[in-house]
């Protein structure tokens, strides 16, 4: 019942219950005024009227007198007696004005009058006092008596007119008595009713002021109950605080702190306040300021709860007398609002800084830099051979890789640096007042912590880096330029294949110009603009065409047929190789499988495809051939792969691991062919460990072979080599029948150049090959011409 | 602590409206009937039933007014009821034992007297002041 009711905290129902109260009472106590003015105001006439009732008596009595003094001859006016009478008993009945008697009183006012048995009284006295006077008057003129009709019902019945005279004159006097008395009564009546109603008046008030004050309870103790079970169910924290502390704590206290009220009590609150807030907190609870505040409370169990309060001052509020603190439990959202601040700002599965972050400390250390001239360096990082394990083992795994990457470069670095991952598998370090020479140091603790194989998912995944070091002298600086700085030193060594490149003015140049291409060569990729070419390789000793290079071009709107030499290195420098790479061995497998169909392939043909050292190193190689030759449904025989000497030669897990994957695809079937090979420093000894079929003999050693003795004796030296390790050596770059004659004299097993064909497109190579065309290679020698005729027959 | 004014207000106002019903209640219980003869007074006369048996009566006078009567039974000894010196009211004083019962002058409405009554003749008057003079007397006869 109660339940259903709307409660309204602030409906001043106490108000209007101590109002009722006071309108009862003030009720109650005018009605018994006005009930005793008015009963005492009857009384006031009631004692007229019996005055006036009793002085009947007497005029009845003295009437008789007088007649029987008036019969005795004696001198009386008994007239005059008869008409105060009459007059006096009219005016009793009707109200007016009783005569006066002389001697006696005045006139008198008479109400008319209400009572009917006193009404009835006084009609009989009238009737009886025209009874006397008409015997008065019989008596004093000697009538007879009995002549007269009695109005009032006497029976008398003495003859004596005398007698009868005085029986009529005793009955209105006892008439006369007995109105008198009935007033009299009704006047007591009236005043023990106005007693009993006075009483029932005054209990009725009470009754009526105590069920009033009863509600007026009930309402405040609901009222009361209502804001006690408020502040005590809810889950906020009130505290009141006093010159002496805390004063109240409300029972959530329990719930949101795990700590008992009393132990709030005093100055027991500030005890649990975190060091860096208590001032606050103080402050707040001293001088009732500012209106929100937020601070950090232990709770039981040793947890920093984050408490945001709503202050109110209320030291002059006389119920409160103090200070109250509205607290909310807001732990959560302040850790959500850290975890938002960590998730901008950091790396979500390393944990190290974000490259906003990076950028923000390379902006602040610079900063910092311009005023103390402290030098500093910032170092890009970039895994090699990441993607192939991305690709290979999937994202899980490269992402474990990733974490115990950055736990590794965590732990080679100083607590001060700051390390971040930029992206993808590329870190970036901030080393404040750091030389030069110390992040070569570092660099190399870096390289070296990587040496360590990763083992994952069951596998040992060998992982390298190229660092990129750019050294700031102190001063002014840019962040945006030292970083791209340090990028440009990354490609560099990548490039390079040493690991580790500190940033000089010539890089910039050098990639200047790189970094131009990239975007257009971007877009080149998406718009189609790439397109492969073959080039026959040719056996010099039938003249028969055992295989062609695919060589990828680039058909650039804005820059026309641009040659591999001038947009590669920007592609490896920017990663574009990879998509680039992979297009061409797309192509050249199913240009392949497509010959292969149509049956217009020779016996042993090879179709080459160039292999960047960026390809090589990234990792995957291995998987991507398999997976390009299924596509096109090519036996593995068919394909070989060029791969740079530096690429092939490389130190460190990612060399090894581009060695192994190789080593692969060679057991599958893949031929490996070195390119360019002499113009490396590596040990040719190396060789002998390599899975190579081929090795190119570099067109600068060929196009010498007329004129310098050198590149003769080095191309006579590199075929032996080849030939000692069961390889084969082929001259690219064969221009004229008499560079053809020395290097097939110098031991050359096949030959490529313009002097049988310049790359060509796919379909002009299809016809080259349907038409089964050899070179005449003998007449070619002979007459050192200036061109080669392919000539008919297979 | 701060239930207890309003745990026993209730009570005690509830108590006291029950008091003060069963106070008014009171008192009206009735008598036990017993043989009784109407007498109605009027002015100036008494009506009564001329016999009566003998033994407890209970006179239930009717007083129809509309002056104030009184009711005296006295048993005969005489014929006449003696008089006071005024010549008007009989002396009571005078009958002394005969008076068997006496109602007290009382205004219009209907009272009681009780009486033993023994065989005999008896008056039934009113003697205030001019009333049995006036015609307030009848007698009656016990049997």
């Amino acid at each position: 019942m109660r339940t259903g009711r709307e409660f309204k905290p602030f409906a001043h129902r106490g108000r209007r219950a101590v109002a009722a109260i006071l309108i009862t009472f003030a009720a109650f106590s005018a009605l018994s005024v006005a009930l005793s003015t008015s009963t005492t105001s009857r009384s006031k006439h009631r004692a007229t009227v019996v005055q006036l009732a009793a002085r009947q008596r007497t005029l009845a009595e003295r009437y008789v007198k007088e007649v029987l003094l008036v019969r005795d001859g004696r001198k009386a006016d008994p007239g005059q007696t008869a008409e105060i009478l009459a007059a006096s008993v009219n005016a009793l009945i009707d109200g007016g004005k009783a005569p006066s008697v002389e001697g006696d009183d005045d006139e008198t006012d008479a109400p008319r009058a209400t009572d009917p048995t006193f009404r009835a009284q006084l009609e009989q006295e009238r009737r009886l006092v025209r009874d006397l006077t008409a015997t008065g008057n019989a008596v004093l003129d000697g009538g007879s008596v009995k002549a007269i009709r009695l109005r009032a019902h006497e029976r008398i019945q003495v003859p004596d007119p005398v007698k009868r005279l005085g029986v009529i004159g005793a009955l209105t006097s006892n008439v006369s008595l007995n109105a008198a008395r009935t007033v009299a009564t009704s006047t007591d009546r009236n005043v023990s009713n106005l007693v009993s109603t006075q009483v029932a008046l005054g209990a009725a008030g009470l009754l009526v002021s105590l069920l009033l004050a009863y509600a007026l309870i009930a309402a405040t103790r609901r009222q009361t109950a209502h804001f006690r079970s408020l502040v005590t169910s809810s889950t906020d924290l009130v505290l009141v605080f006093g010159a002496s502390g805390c004063r109240y704590a409300s029972e959530s206290v329990t719930s949101m702190l795990d700590r008992r009220q009393e132990d709030l009590l005093g100055d027991g609150f500030a005890r649990f306040v975190h060091d860096e807030d208590r001032a606050t907190v103080r402050a707040a609870c001293s001088t009732g300021g500012p209106r929100e505040i937020l601070f950090r409370v232990m709770n039981k169990f040793g947890e920093w709860r984050h408490l945001e309060a709503h202050v109110t001052d209320l030291r002059s509020d006389r119920d409160i007398g103090g200070v109250v603190l509205n607290a909310r439990d807001v732990t959560e959202r302040v850790r959500l609002e850290e975890q938002l601040t960590e998730q901008a700002f950091h790396d979500s599965l390393t944990g190290l800084a974000n490259r906003a972050l990076f950028r923000d400390r390379v902006d602040q250390a610079l900063t910092r830099s311009e005023r103390s001239q402290d030098v500093l360096a910032v170092m890009l990082v970039d895994l090699d051979g990441f993607k192939g394990v991305n690709d290979s083992l999937g994202h899980d795994v490269g992402d474990q890789l990733l974490q115990e990457v950055a736990e590794r470069f965590g732990s080679a670095s100083r607590s001060s640096d700051t390390l971040a991952r930029l992206g993808g598998d590329e870190f970036g370090l901030l080393l404040e007042g750091t030389s030069e020479s110390q992040a070569i140091i570092l660099a190399g603790r870096l390289l070296k912590s990587l040496s360590e194989p990763v083992r994952l998912a069951g596998h040992d995944l060998a992982i390298g880096a190229s660092i990129g070091i750019v050294a700031h002298p102190g001063g002014p600086g840019k962040s945006d330029e030292l970083i791209r700085h340090a990028d440009v030193a990354m490609y560099a060594a990548k490039e390079s294949g040493r690991g580790c490149e500190v940033f000089h003015q010539d890089m910039a140049r050098e990639f200047g110009e790189t970094l131009g291409l990239e975007h257009e060569l971007r877009l080149g990729l998406q718009g189609d603009e790439f397109e492969v070419y073959y080039q026959p390789e040719v056996d010099p000793a039938h003249g028969e065409i055992v295989g062609v290079e695919a060589l990828v071009r680039w058909r650039s709107p804005e820059r026309g047929l641009v040659s591999p030499g001038d947009f590669i290195p920007a592609a490896e420098a920017s990663g574009l190789i990879g998509p680039l790479g992979d297009y061409v061995l797309d192509q050249a497998c199913s240009q392949t499988a497509s010959w292969l169909s149509e049956s217009i392939l020779p016996e042993r043909f090879i179709t080459w495809v160039n292999l960047s050292g960026r390809q090589l190193s990234s990792g995957g190689i291995c998987e991507r051939v398999r997976g390009a030759l299924e596509a096109a449904g090519l036996p593995a025989h068919l394909l070989g792969l060029e791969v740079t000497e530096t690429a092939m030669v490389r130190e460190g897990t990612a060399g090894d691991r581009a060695r192994a994957e190789l080593k692969q695809l060679h057991e599958d079937g893949v031929h490996i062919a070195i390119d360019d090979f002499g113009t490396g420093f590596s040990s040719l000894g190396h060789l002998r460990r390599f899975p190579v079929d081929l090795i190119k003999v570099d067109r600068s050693f060929v196009q010498g072979v007329e004129h310098d003795a050198k590149d003769a004796a080095i191309t006579a030296n590199l075929a032996s080599l080849a030939h000692a390790l069961g390889l084969k050596a082929i001259a690219e770059g064969v221009e004229s029948a008499s560079q053809l004659e020395l290097v097939r004299e110098l031991g050359c097993d096949l030959v490529q150049g313009f002097l049988f064909a310049r790359p060509m497109p796919a379909g002009d190579m299809t016809q080259m090959l349907i038409a089964g065309e050899g070179f005449d290679t003998r007449s070619l020698s002979e007459h050192f011409g200036a061109g080669i005729m392919p000539v008919g027959g297979a | 602590m701060r239930g207890a004014l309003h745990r026993f207000l209730l009570p005690a106002i509830l108590g006291l409206v029950v008091l003060t019903a069963a106070g008014c209640s009171a008192g009206a219980s009735t008598k036990p009937a017993s043989r009784t003869v109407r007498v109605t007074e009027k002015d100036f006369r008494i009506l009564a039933p001329k016999r009566v048996p003998s033994g407890d009566v209970t006179f239930s006078v009717r007083n129809k007014g509309p002056e104030h009567h009184e009711l005296i039974l006295v048993r005969e000894r005489d014929r006449r009821l003696p008089l006071r010196g005024d010549d008007l009211t009989v002396d009571e004083d005078g009958l002394g034992s005969a008076v068997v019962a006496t109602l007290e002058p009382e205004s219009p409405g209907v009272h009681e007297v009780k009486a033993h009554l023994r065989p005999g003749r008896y008056w039934l008057i009113c003697n205030m002041a001019g009333h049995y003079m006036g015609g307030m007397r009848t007698q009656m006869v016990v049997e």
